[in-house]
């Protein structure tokens, strides 16, 4: 299994909060993959638990790392660009 | 203890009619048991815990469903934090070192509280948390914690003390209510009186009250009578008009544009006498723009009743958050940085808001007048009217709520144009008592004598410095009470839509000497009892 890595861009007004936390863990549920999320250089949390990720307090502006396990490059990228249209708010 | 027929139960009445129905006694919620370790195995404690979040899961998904509309994806969130996998996995470790399903639990959530604590942004989500948190640890010691209300008959709800999630759970049968605790001015009350269901509050003595018993609820009596039917309820003063207007203008307190509508297309109101702009701002996450709120302003103050618009400015506190102001927790939220006092921090929040409003007073063309609450020194005063003398062409004005600036209305001469008495916040402070705390609910019975001493003194020193006094209090919404506050000098009352027939037909009945003589009367009471059957005596004899 190969880890993909992508960035995404926290552009949602009042930052990574409930609501887009919710939208990522269920669709990280939903691919039954191992989806982690954290600032480049700090401790990354699973992203299939919305308060791991609430609990990061990452507000507007800041960029973020996340790696996707799968085998299917295409399949990790369009988990990332999801996730990137979640964090638009 | 079981009661006499006819037994009398003295509390303090809420609203003008009184109803007949059968108590519904709601028990105050059984404290929830102490953590423990388990001396069962991981495998059950885990499987109780999953059951009991299931459980949970369903009666979530039950309150959605009956709710509706964007109150479901509320329920349907909380769900989702309630399933978390992290927060499972975490309970899941304590159970294995030993806890109890409800400590495990428990203290997993109180760990993830703690790693969200301290932003503003995620307060409400806090909460969430310790109340599904509570949910299950309730579930799992078989506590109930819902309020389940028949749908049909007649009841009479009695309880300690009712919190808006209940208030929102009352259903049609609900024809009257009882606390034993909590005052005028707490939130049963206020939610009563607006839904028109007569109340009695601070009625210790229903405790004695058991499930099933015929009960009147007799508000205007302010008691409640076991066994009682409607022929026995006490009668409203029935006030015979000797003139078209009341002695002193009647206008109607407001927060949104359907509150504006409201009392322009079903009430006599003249102009509105409290806006609370703050409900427009409780659900932005971000701060709206001049023209935004501009536009929202104007469509409101079209919509108000004709005559002047007393548009309060923002009045929030660590209680009340707005959530794009960020406003830290403090210890005592109701004596912290609130209204005015936001000016430190947030003074461009509150100069837009001032310039909203007077791109809105230009373009209706209505007459506005602006007041800051929260004002305790002659110099805020001085430093609000300032501020908006230079962003607007609108009457400026003050709240009046903390006693210092109580103390010192005459001093307000050639600063303000008016203040308001806002008697909720006033008998607060100057009783030093919560308005939340419902066992102090006594204490903010408007009939207070140290209350109406107090506005006594407010009302001669507006007279002496030469501009209007109003009052926007709930206090001002009891008929026989606006008569009070009409001899005592107050030049206007403000009050909340479905009292306005009602006060505008007390201050009907009588011309202004009269109402002189029952505030002389009333103000020579040393009890709030005496107080209120001074006014009443001398308003039955009209």
């Amino acid at each position: 299994m190969s880890v993909f890595s992508h960035e995404v861009e926290v552009l949602d007004p009042i930052g990574l909060h409930a609501r887009p936390a919710s939208q990522i863990t269920k669709l990280v549920k939903e691919s039954e993959l191992n989806v982690e999320i954290g600032r480049p250089g700090e401790e990354f949390v699973k992203a299939k638990s919305a308060l791991m990720l609430m609990s990061l307090k990452i507000k507007t502006g800041e960029k973020l790392t996340l790696t996707v396990e799968t085998d299917d490059e295409a399949k990790a990228a369009d988990i990332a660009a999801q996730i990137q249209e979640f964090l638009k708010g | 203890m079981s009661l006499a027929a006819g037994a009398v139960l003295s509390g303090l009445g809420v609203g003008l009619n009184s109803a007949v129905g059968e108590v519904f006694f709601v028990k105050p919620q059984a404290p929830l048991p102490e953590w423990t370790k388990s001396s069962k195995s991981a495998a059950d404690e885990t499987a109780a815990l999953k059951t009991a979040i299931a459980n949970v899961a369903a009666s979530l998904a039950a309150l959605g469903e009956r709710a509706g509309g964007t109150s479901a994806e509320i329920f349907e969130a909380l769900t989702f934090l309630l399933e978390d996998d992290e927060l499972f996995e975490l309970a899941e470790s304590h159970i294995e070192d030993g806890w109890a399903a409800a400590a495990a639990y428990g203290k997993a959530v109180d760990t993830f509280a703690e790693l969200l604590g301290g932003d503003a942004d995620f307060d409400e989500r806090v909460k969430d948390l310790q109340d599904l948190s509570k949910r299950v640890q309730a579930d799992l010691a078989g506590i109930e914690m819902a309020l389940t209300l028949p749908e049909v008959g007649r009841i009479v709800l009695v309880g300690e003390d009712f919190s808006p999630a209940d208030t929102a759970q009352f259903t049609k049968a609900v024809v009257g209510v009882i606390t034993l605790k909590g005052g005028p001015t707490s939130h049963t009350a206020i939610i009563c009186r607006s839904r028109s269901i007569p109340a009695v509050v601070s009625c210790g003595a229903a405790a004695s009250l058991n499930n099933g018993d015929t009960v009147l609820v007799d508000p205007v009596g302010d008691r409640v009578l076991f066994g009682g039917d409607e022929s026995l309820a006490t009668k409203a003063i029935t006030y015979i008009a000797i003139n078209d207007e009341p002695i002193i203008p009647v206008r109607a307190n407001i927060g949104t544009l359907a509150d504006a509508e409201n009392a322009t297309a079903k009430t006599q109101a003249v102009g509105v006498g409290l806006f609370r702009t703050e409900l427009l701002y409780l659900n932005s996450k971000v701060v709206p723009t001049v023209e935004e709120q501009a536009a929202e302003y104007a469509t409101i103050l079209a919509a108000a009743p004709k005559g002047p618009i007393v548009v309060r400015t923002i009045d929030a506190g660590s209680d009340k958050p707005v959530p794009f102001l960020h406003m830290p927790h403090e210890e005592n939220p109701a004596l912290g940085v609130r209204g005015f006092r936001l000016i430190q921090d947030h003074r461009d929040f509150i100069e837009d808001q001032l310039k909203s409003l007077e791109i809105a007073r230009v373009k209706t063309g209505r007459e506005v007048w602006v007041m800051a609450p929260m004002i305790a020194t002659v110099q805020e005063a001085k430093q609000f009217s300032d501020l908006a003398r230079s962003l607007g062409g609108y009457k400026v004005g003050i709240m009046v709520e903390t006693p210092s600036i109580a103390a010192l209305i005459d001093q307000l001469a050639g600063i303000v144009d008016f203040v308001s008495v806002g008697t909720n916040d006033l008998s607060q402070y100057l009783f030093a008592a919560d308005r939340m705390n419902a066992n102090l609910g006594s204490l903010a019975n408007h009939w207070q004598p140290g209350l109406i001493r107090t506005l006594a003194r407010i009302a001669d020193g507006a007279n002496k410095g030469g501009f209007s006094v109003g009052v926007c209090g709930e206090s001002a919404s009891d008929p026989a009470f606006a008569v009070v506050l009409a001899g005592l000098g107050i030049n206007s009352v403000s009050v909340s839509v479905s009292q306005v027939g009602a006060v505008r037909a007390s201050l009907s009945a009588l011309d202004i000497a009269k109402a002189k003589e029952v505030a002389n009367k009333v103000l020579v009471a040393t009890s709030p009892e005496d107080a209120k059957a001074a006014a009443l005596d001398a308003l039955a004899q009209l």
